[in-house]
């Protein structure tokens, strides 16, 4: 019997459903060539925004008892700055590149992705998400349903034929309105969803780790959270969903799979598992699809809606 | 132990190097291989990755210049303060099974070599340390060392201890007396250090056929292999997980070193002796 993992992401072809998650690796050209090697199917680089940012002071990322905590803020070396880099991974992935953006205000959101639909990415992903930037960029779009529809549109008229996800919270009173905002404004896709927000106190240093106190939290300790927010957008949305948040092995991505992804990011397995993450998670896949006899990934998607 | 999460450990004893540059002798343990490194955070200030020294199992020690705000803060904090620690992370020195081995530091460097000197002696290999500072007074762990038996060649910028001018020369000189009463061949050299020394110690290896690792620094922020901001062009490699220490036929594949490196918002800076447009 043969199987087939790969799969058909808004009209892009990946040859497995494993994506790297934005925000990690994703810097360099190289970064993402080495995550090629390791058997992802698609990578997204790290987050570009209107200007360039050095992010939070150090503790920004570390690992805790049941997961990974972070509060990077989005360093990057700003749209203009990212230009050639862009160019240069484009010219060195054989897989997609998915482009990860962001930005304070539409117009800003606008003037990035007219730049990064020039360099004709797989998929542009709009990071409306992002947890720990409030300060200086203001609330989540994301967290709410007439911002994302705004913003959403709005860069759907600039990017033309590339897909458009836009990456969503689960940090909200109802992300099924959210992602029906999206699909609403011609959003393509959904990712969801982003890092959870939360705090952990140094009990001994009498403060919170991260120098910016709230994080995104991450890794086993958010996967139900993932895929309960996979489980009602699929009933709701008839785009295509990236289930991400906790993906550590083929039974988590399955799992995901079931709920309704048609793909899987995967961020902090890169620390669990290591940087063939995404060799292994597809070898476990297959696996389980073998001993299961699921021939294709369109087999699995959403079948645990009984 | 391995610490995934920052562990608040207590400054046992803080150890005046010069003016500039404090020991802080840090009461927990740490078990770390030569070469490592540990995530060190300065409540309030920031979190930054130093090189680990320890001379007995309960303790470990990092060294540090004031050169910034958050290592002036440390510099400001006294016995009993605690710090929280991450690690030990990264690539280790490999030592050979026998024979006579060269370190080359400048600057801190010797933090991260010191023992790999201590566990090269246990085994019985001639240890020779090539190090280089702006004066006399910033010569680190010299007492240590000749403790341990290492052979001490000093060059100093001023001539105020030893040779007067860098120890790329001493030990370029050393290795060309091949055979001669100041010269010798060694099995394998370690070099840790400014990245225009380190390049120049590459290069003399190279020429020689001569073994070598060095410790290749970039800016990091996680120190697990996530985060991706030290990774090197072109091979993508995390210079917390495939590096620090990285030996000298994988360092030709590493294009980037010696030319540039990325600053924290993740843009590519060229070092200012690269002439290369």
């Amino acid at each position: 019997m043969s199987i087939n993992l790969s799969v058909n992401l808004a009209g892009i072809k990946l040859k497995n459903p494993t994506i790297l998650a934005s925000g990690i690796m994703g810097i360099s050209a190289a970064s993402l060539k080495f995550c090629e090697e390791n058997g992802a199917g698609a990578v997204t680089l790290k987050s570009i925004g209107h200007n360039e940012r050095i992010g939070h002071n150090n503790p920004t990322v570390y690992v805790w008892e049941n997961g990974i905590h972070n509060a990077v803020g989005l360093p990057n070396p700003g749209i203009d700055g990212s230009i050639d880099k862009m160019s240069e991974m484009l010219n060195v992935l054989s897989i997609p590149l998915i482009g990860s953006m962001f930005a304070d205000t539409i117009d800003n959101f606008v003037m990035v992705a007219k730049k990064m639909a020039a360099l004709n990415p797989a998929i542009i992903e709009l990071n409306l998400s992002c947890p720990n930037t409030a300060d200086d960029l203001g609330r989540m779009y994301a967290s709410d349903v007439k911002m994302t529809h705004d913003v959403v549109s709005a860069v759907k008229k600039i990017v033309g034929n590339i897909p458009l996800f836009a990456k969503l919270t689960a940090d909200v009173t109802d992300i099924v309105e959210i992602g029906k905002s999206a699909e609403a404004a011609g959003a393509d896709g959904l990712t969801a969803i982003n890092t959870v927000s939360g705090i952990n106190i140094d009990i001994y240093q009498k403060r919170p780790i991260l120098k910016n106190k709230v994080g995104g939290l991450s890794g086993p300790a958010i996967r139900p959270i993932g895929v309960r927010a996979v489980w009602n957008l699929y009933q709701a949305v008839k785009i295509p969903i990236i289930g991400t948040g906790g993906i550590n092995t083929g039974e988590d991505a399955i799992e995901y799979i079931m709920a309704g992804a048609s793909a899987v990011g995967i961020g902090s397995g890169v620390w669990y598992r290591g940087i063939d993450v995404f060799k292994k998670v597809t070898d476990e896949m297959k696996v389980f699809m073998e001993k299961n006899n699921y021939h294709s990934i369109e087999d699995m998607k959403g079948i645990a809606h009984v | 132990m391995f610490n995934e999460k920052p562990v608040a450990l207590l400054i046992k004893e803080i150890i005046i190097e010069n003016e500039r540059v404090k020991t802080f002798v840090i009461d927990g343990e740490m078990d770390f291989k030569p070469g490592q490194f540990t995530m060190c955070w300065i409540p309030g200030f920031d979190e930054k990755p130093f090189g680990l020294v320890s001379r007995k199992k309960s303790e470990f020690m990092i060294t540090v210049a004031a050169v910034g705000t958050s290592t002036k803060a440390l510099h400001m904090m006294e016995v009993s303060d605690m710090l929280g620690f991450r690690g030990p992370f990264g690539s280790a020195f490999i030592l050979p099974v026998s024979g006579s081995i060269a370190l080359i530091a400048g600057g801190y460097g010797m933090a991260s070599l010191f023992n790999l000197a201590k566990e090269a002696r246990e085994k019985g290999i001639d240890v020779h340390v090539f190090l280089g500072a702006r004066n006399k007074d910033e010569l680190l762990y010299l007492d240590w060392m000749k403790e341990l038996g290492a052979v001490l060649h000093l060059a100093t910028d001023d001539g105020s201890e030893g040779y007067k001018g860098f120890n790329v020369q001493v030990f370029e000189d050393w290795v060309k007396n091949e055979g001669g009463p100041r010269g010798g061949i060694f099995t394998k050299v370690y070099t840790v250090g400014p990245e225009i020394m380190e390049m120049k110690i590459a290069s003399i290896c190279w020429e020689k056929s001569i073994p070598f690792e060095v410790s290749l620094e970039r800016y990091m922020k996680c120190g697990f292999g996530i985060c991706g901001q030290c990774c090197v062009d072109p091979v993508g490699w995390r210079m917390c997980v495939e590096g620090p220490v990285i030996n000298g036929e994988k360092l030709k594949q590493i294009t980037e070193f010696s030319k540039y490196h990325r600053t924290a918002s993740g843009k590519i800076e060229k070092y200012p002796w690269n002439k290369d447009k």
